[in-house]
């Protein structure tokens, strides 16, 4: 497991994530800074989440509701459907290939920073503590900028939220679908699914 | 309120799991608990349409094959029609990859059979356009119109393609209906599938097997001729002597994707890189294989993909019915090297993904997806490669050695994007749309032709405002005889070492101008048996 220090330094290092005007400089230093001060926070032992950290995890929570609007909870209390919905982004977002893993880690690390915050479009509360008016205005700060850095980050997170959420069936009745059809699997020789014959290979 | 059209899906025998049942040697890599070897006459790096076609032409030959896929074993009884499931399962990166800068998402399969698993059936012959364009300007033999068609008759035959004979659904016969109002002309999709329910999840995985992907024909076929298959096992690097290939290193992962610590070593005679337009170039960039002219991963090209949501007073219901059905070509060849060209087609709108290309959030976009089933889109699919502007992009390999891909949409394809913005909203509003709204971050839904075309005109196109997409994965590993341009022998052969084939839709040496699928099945067909005949010595054509 590596260090959130460790995980930080080889990007901000390269300065993946450039926020524009703020520079890489600035980054580096807030993304560097946020780990050496503990404003982030390693993942828990034993923790459930592979991927998103307590930061990270509140970060979400406080998107979530803004991104999602009147679609949210849906059929789901919300405490069940905020805790699926975190589990399916720390998945999808675990399961990133190296490069763009790297940089959700340098975006989430930067914005729970908060001069990074002030500096991003957002304020100093923390984003737990800021209303939805605040977060829908750094939403479409982010979308409109001129700095193509802020309006990936945009469109990363409003898809990753989305795609999370809207697959799943507690959605389907705010979207109108009316979902798939229900899959009765077929056994065989009394298996429904496919299980290891390692033991029958010839290894050499 | 829309209703679903089947409430169940049972009854439906499983090949993967009998086939199992019946003795194939079907190895989950993340099981090894010891670092093993495997060998093997052809190993074969992929299990999609190169890699599924070319094992079962090799097998009947009577070669020893291996089979080694990245991904995991899923089949029917797997198949939920489940957004969640399928694309954690079924998609690279959980159906989040993107290029490096983020202003294109692409969708391609991880799983046994490869992206023909997910994809939407959709089968085009190369057009001869490409073909003679290759021909020309990469000195790539034996493709032209005449000599191709043959397998791709062998591969209409195989996998049952043909034109879909039931009407088009509501979201497909939006593309009919306004081109019929425009004159614009159409046709009818070929779809690989045989005995199909029109449910409308071929994204998912088939769950009645009727999408005859390589998962239900070509790789049952080569297994029960005794070929061996180890998933959940990336080919991290081949293993070289001089100018020969001596095996395979590989990684095994486990249910989350990630090394068990374990290698397995695959030991063949001769090697077969069937692992798409980025994983493979990439795992010939991390073994150093001989590229004097660093061409490896050059040319890579998607077909980015360009979307156009249209609202209807009557139910679309896009999510059920053949996925794709009706395609139109009129923007496609007016020159073949000029301004971007593009095919017009439909996407299936499931909610998940929907709510990815609409690209928005809050109110407005839950307005949107509210009327889910009122929602219709269509696409156009860029034909990249073909002008000095569309080089295509490149991979690279990241700290931990995994691809990153750098496509940057440059302004040769924004002019084009923006040109498809305006013939699909043209076209949604012949067919009855009561508003359109190109997906693009600042586009509104406007509710004329005549006031879309105004809006469209003033957008500003760039990176992470209009939504750009693709499915098709192509290049990397161009082919032809032209050494300055070409690491690949138009019999396959990796020009620099002497044991290793490339057989799979990398090999392109532009974009098809198509859905790739039946080009790949085609190509690596007539691949695969030139390749049988060399290792056997015998005559199979």
């Amino acid at each position: 497991m590596k260090t959130p220090l460790e995980q930080a330094l080889p990007t901000t290092r390269r300065g993946f994530l450039q926020l524009g005007l703020m520079g890489t400089a600035t980054l580096a230093l807030g993304s560097t800074i946020a780990t050496l001060t503990g404003c982030t926070s390693p993942l828990e032992q034993n923790s459930e989440y592979k991927f998103l950290q307590p930061n990270d995890r509140e970060f979400f929570a406080a998107l979530i509701p803004v991104v999602l609007n009147k679609s949210f909870p849906g059929d789901a209390d919300y405490d069940a459907a905020m805790k699926t919905t975190l589990l399916a982004l720390d998945d999808l977002i675990y399961t990133l290939q190296y490069h763009n893993r790297i940089q959700m880690r340098q975006l989430f690390d930067a914005l729970s920073f908060a001069p990074i915050r002030i500096a991003a479009g957002a304020s100093w509360a923390s984003w737990k503590d800021m209303s939805p008016k605040k977060i829908d205005d750094f939403l479409v700060s982010w979308r409109e900028s001129m700095i193509p850095q802020k309006r990936m980050g945009y469109v990363a997170l409003s898809k990753l939220i989305g795609i999370c959420w809207y697959a799943q069936p507690a959605s389907f009745a705010a979207t109108g679908y009316p979902g798939p059809p229900t899959k009765i699997p077929t056994p065989v020789a009394n298996k429904t699914s496919i299980t290891s014959n390692i033991s029958t290979a010839e290894n050499s | 309120m829309a209703k679903k059209v089947f409430e169940e899906i049972r009854g439906i025998t499983d090949p993967i799991l009998e086939g199992i049942s019946n003795g194939w040697v079907t190895l989950d890599a993340g099981d090894y608990t010891e670092n093993s070897t495997l060998e093997a006459d052809v190993a074969i790096i992929g299990t999609g349409a190169g890699g599924g076609t070319t094992a079962e032409i090799l097998a009947k030959a009577g070669l020893k094959v291996l089979l080694i896929e990245e991904g995991p074993l899923k089949s029917s009884n797997d198949f939920k029609m489940d957004e969640r499931q399928a694309y954690k399962d079924l998609y690279q990166e959980n159906a989040g990859r993107m290029n490096k800068d983020g202003s294109m998402s692409i969708l391609q399969g991880r799983c046994v059979g490869g992206t023909t698993v997910i994809n939407w059936t959709s089968s085009f012959r190369t057009p001869e356009q490409t073909l003679q364009y290759w021909g020309d300007k990469f000195s790539t033999k034996g493709v032209s119109k005449d000599e191709m068609a043959p397998w791709f008759a062998k591969m209409e035959e195989r996998l049952n393609i043909a034109p879909w004979a039931l009407p088009a659904n509501e979201n497909n016969a939006v593309l009919s209906r306004g081109a019929d109002a425009l004159d614009i002309p159409w046709k009818v999709i070929p779809r690989n599938v045989a005995g199909c329910w029109n449910l409308g999840f071929c994204g998912t995985g088939c769950p009645t097997n009727a999408k005859q992907s390589m998962l239900v024909t070509t790789i049952p076929s080569a297994m029960d001729e005794g070929s061996q298959l180890l998933y959940s096992a990336r080919a991290e690097r081949l293993i070289m002597d001089d100018k020969k290939v001596t095996g395979i290193e590989v990684t095994a992962l486990d249910k989350n994707y990630r090394p068990t610590g374990i290698t397995v070593t695959v030991k063949a005679t001769t090697v077969v890189l069937a692992a798409g337009g980025i994983n493979g170039p990439a795992m010939m960039l991390r073994s150093k294989a001989p590229d004097p002219k660093g061409l490896v991963g050059k040319r890579t090209f998607f077909h980015p993909t360009i979307f156009s949501f249209a609202s209807f007073e009557q139910e679309i219901n896009p999510y059920y019915g053949a996925p794709q059905s009706i395609y139109s070509d009129h923007f496609q060849w007016d020159t073949v090297d000029g301004p971007v060209g593009y095919k017009l087609e439909v996407p299936p709108l499931h909610p998940g993904l929907t709510s990815v290309l609409l690209m928005g959030h809050g109110e407005a976009q839950f307005d949107e997806l509210n009327k889910l089933p009122n929602l219709s889109s269509m696409i156009a699919l860029l034909r990249d490669g073909f002008n000095e502007d569309s080089q295509g992009g490149s991979i690279e390999l990241a700290d931990d050695g995994s691809a990153i891909i750098d496509y940057p949409i440059n302004d040769y394809l924004w002019e084009g994007v923006k040109r498809t913005h305006l013939s699909m909203a043209e076209l949604q509003f012949a067919a009855g749309a009561k508003a359109v709204r190109p997906a693009h971050t600042e586009a509104k839904w406007e509710t004329s032709w005549e006031d879309s075309k105004a809006a469209i005109n003033k957008l500003d196109y760039s990176a992470s405002r209009a939504l750009v997409g693709s499915a098709h994965v192509m290049g990397g590993m161009t082919m032809g005889e032209d050494l300055d341009q070409c690491v690949v022998g138009s019999d396959g052969k990796y020009h620099y070492l002497d044991n290793l084939y490339v057989i799979d839709g990398s090999v392109f040496p532009t974009s098809i101008g198509a859905n790739p699928q039946l080009s790949i099945y085609g190509m690596s067909c007539r691949l695969a048996t030139g390749l049988a005949e060399k290792l056997t010595g015998k005559k199979l054509s």
